[in-house]
């Protein structure tokens, strides 16, 4: 394989793309992470009404989005869906980065049914005593749920998020498919350019794995400073 | 919908089986054997992941926890093309794209399975190794008769929740050229080019269809389990569920 | 008071040569110097955190000393020859929690050991877990898992699962004390019958009626060292040392 050399692929303009490509792949990741908490949060909400019918469309909601590929879903929003927008918006949508836009809105739309599913299971874990007392006491239905319930559903649900959103972050190399230049489509370019497989590939991992593993630190530490004592 | 159906009516055994009888096998076969293959490989590989995490060798323990973290923190397309440039280095032939499929799902799929065994082991209580041991037991024999069939106790699930993983990850083999089921699809697309939300839907309604089934089963199958588990509450095993639902796909 | 005493001064089965254990910093074991003859029952009593089980638990290895000799039937247990495995499968060791084998019978229990250690026949594996069922007084549970017994039962169930692999010596680990009160009696009642037929014992407890019935020896400890060994009759009457005194006064007060 001959000697490791990254000074080919660290010149000027490929360390600008590599940088850059970063950017964008912290970008879209932050922004879908935050699609897919609201809409997370609506559902877990939507999903407590009274209504089967509300809590059925949020089941089939969740269900679809878990059932069907990440990457199959993004061709169909970017492919598919964005032949039914009106005009103006789809030309628009092209002079503004169409690609970066559909895999922000899949890939959120998408983790928000993980989401969605994870305060589920945590809200359900808190027995209903915690919310009766707290009525009992005269707080309002939100108010109860808001003040006493979803702070200890949060706690428990929280390594389930913590996963979640590192899946969440890989699942953004998938927009390289449609034409993101983040960064494992950077990483493919600069190596056809230069040539130096080993090299960009392991720069490429290693700020993967940075990126993971700081996330999943963060993620402990979070869980640490708010764990309560003997749960 | 019409479209729809003249698409499924055109297409749809391409969809299913690519080009066979008159070329290779395709389509959903090929997506279905990469998954089977690749949760079959994988689950004995996650026991030996697993057990290499807790050793006390640095031998072991060291590359099964960068095997794992490796597989776990970059994402899966990116494993995939460390795969397709390496494999043929490594074995200094060339290898199929369904190969280095099969091969990536089975790395990508043992690092999860590990994780679940050992979070599974080490739930169990410490005097299981202890009371093993003490009674002149070796270390791998208290594995295999003691502490292993309790932690593997409840994995049908579990293996079957990561196969239906695995189903929706075979559709990466698309950026490699594997003429699996989201190929053939884009195939189509590339063919009508003006229908492409149909295509799209139907592809995304064949994986539903699967997967569906699939985790309906799986529902179906813990719901037992633990129905099982109550009446027989004293019989087995101290259930240990790993506290995180680790999602892959 | 043990009538039979069959103490051998001569060849100890388990002595203790200038023992000395750390954990981190903290000096669990020090200057251990003793030995449990053939035949002799040995109670090692003391106040929480003396280090009465580890001093028991690193005679089976389950802890490693750091410093002196410990020597099982005149062999060093440290040595390099030694193959750990074949030297815990003669020597019996029980727990304080049972840690009996949930996903296995009770008779599948007792047979584990003596089938993949000793290599014996499965049928004579099983008829010699039989036979020792019927000496533990649960010879109708061979079928039953851990679970669908009681604590007195499963410590029971583990007593015969240490004595399949015949070992010549015992350990016990505060046998009784995860125990509910009525159910101390029918463990204490089988470890009795060991003594009766000879068998070497080391057993960490707090039930003084069955140390001044049974044992040989009392060894009390305190603070990772063994202060004052004496005869059942010797140390309850007349405990020499003031820690000793204490030990008794709070024992009895309760």
């Amino acid at each position: 394989m001959g000697r490791l050399d990254f000074s080919t692929i660290l010149r000027g303009d490929h360390l600008a793309s590599l940088g850059s490509s970063v950017l964008t792949m912290l970008e879209l990741t932050a922004l879908t992470w935050l699609l897919a908490m609201v809409v997370g949060i609506v559902l877990a909400l939507v999903r407590m009404s009274p209504s089967t019918l509300m809590q059925r469309a949020v089941a089939v909601y969740v269900e679809y989005h878990q059932n069907v590929p990440m990457l199959v879903q993004i061709f169909l929003w970017y492919f598919g869906i964005s032949t039914f927008l009106p005009q103006e918006w789809q030309q628009w949508l092209n002079h503004h980065g169409s690609e970066f836009f559909f895999a922000f809105i899949s890939v959120g739309l998408a983790m928000g049914a993980y989401v969605s599913e994870a305060l589920r299971s945590g809200i359900r874990s808190i027995p209903s005593s915690q919310h009766e007392a707290a009525r009992a006491l005269g707080l309002t239905f939100l108010q109860s749920y808001r003040l006493v319930v979803l702070p200890q559903a949060l706690r428990i649900a929280l390594p389930a998020l913590i996963s979640h959103t590192v899946l969440l972050f890989k699942n953004t190399s998938l927009a390289m498919t449609i034409g993101v230049a983040e960064l494992t489509y950077i990483t493919r370019e600069i190596e056809n350019e230069s040539f130096r497989t080993v090299e960009i590939y392991m720069v490429a991992t290693v700020i993967y794995l940075a990126i993971s593993l700081t996330i999943m630190a963060l993620g402990s530490r979070i869980e640490r400073r708010t764990s309560l004592a003997g749960r | 919908m019409t479209d729809i159906l003249q698409i499924l009516r055109d297409y749809g055994l391409l969809l299913l089986v690519g080009q066979y009888p008159n070329g290779p096998l395709g389509g959903l076969a090929i997506t279905f054997a990469m998954a089977v293959l690749g949760i079959l490989l994988a689950f004995p590989l996650g026991v030996l992941l697993a057990l290499g995490r807790i050793s006390p060798f640095a031998l072991f323990s060291w590359p099964s926890t960068v095997i794992v973290y490796v597989a776990r923190g970059v994402p899966l397309i990116m494993l995939i093309f460390w795969m397709y440039y390496f494999l043929p280095v490594a074995t200094g032939r060339p290898v199929s794209g369904f190969s280095t499929m099969v091969a990536t799902l089975v790395v990508y799929q043992a690092s999860y399975i590990a994780e679940i065994v050992r979070a599974g082991i080490e739930g169990l209580p410490k005097g299981q190794m202890e009371a093993g041991r003490s009674l002149g037991l070796s270390y791998l024999q208290t594995m295999r008769k003691v502490i292993l069939p309790q932690a593997l106790y409840n994995m049908v699930p579990t293996l079957l929740s990561q196969f239906i993983s695995t189903i929706k990850e075979t559709s990466l083999g698309y950026v490699i050229g594997v003429n699996e089921l989201t190929f053939a699809a884009n195939q189509i697309n590339t063919t009508l080019l003006t229908k492409p939300f149909q295509v799209f839907a139907i592809l995304a309604a064949v994986y539903f269809a699967l997967c569906f089934s699939l985790t309906l089963i799986t529902h179906q199958l813990e719901r037992t389990v633990t129905a099982r588990r109550a009446s027989a509450p004293t019989r087995g095993v101290p259930q240990v569920q790993p506290a995180v639902v680790i999602a892959s796909e | 008071m043990n009538t039979m005493n069959h103490a051998s001064a001569a060849s100890p089965l388990i002595s203790f040569e200038g023992v000395n254990k750390w954990y981190g910093d903290y000096h669990a074991l020090a200057d251990i110097n003793a030995s449990v003859g053939k035949g002799e029952v040995v109670v090692i009593c003391g106040p929480s955190g003396s280090g009465k089980s580890t001093l028991i638990r690193t005679v089976n290895r389950l802890e490693p000393i750091q410093k002196g000799r410990i020597c099982f039937d005149g062999q060093d247990i440290h040595a390099r020859t030694v193959d750990v495995n074949k030297f815990r499968s003669h020597i019996g060791f029980v727990f304080q929690s049972f840690n009996l084998f949930p996903h296995l019978t009770v008779l599948e229990n007792i047979m584990l050991a003596p089938i993949q250690v000793l290599r014996r026949e499965k049928t004579m594996a099983r008829e010699r877990a039989m036979a020792l069922l019927n000496r533990v007084g649960l010879a109708a549970k061979g079928d039953a898992y851990a679970g669908q017994l009681s604590g007195g039962q499963q410590q029971r169930v583990a007593i015969a699962r240490a004595l399949a692999m015949d070992p010549p010596a015992m350990l016990f680990d505060e046998p009784t004390s995860a125990l509910d009160p009525e159910m101390v009696g029918e463990v204490l009642q089988v470890m009795q019958s060991l003594v009766r037929d000879g068998m070497s014992m080391m057993c960490v407890t707090h039930e003084m009626n069955f140390a001044r019935e049974v044992a040989d020896s009392v060894w009390f400890m305190d603070e990772g060292r063994i202060i004052e060994t004496g005869t059942p009759d010797e140390f309850f009457a007349r405990p020499q040392s003031a820690r000793a005194q204490k030990f008794l006064t709070d024992l009895r007060s309760h």
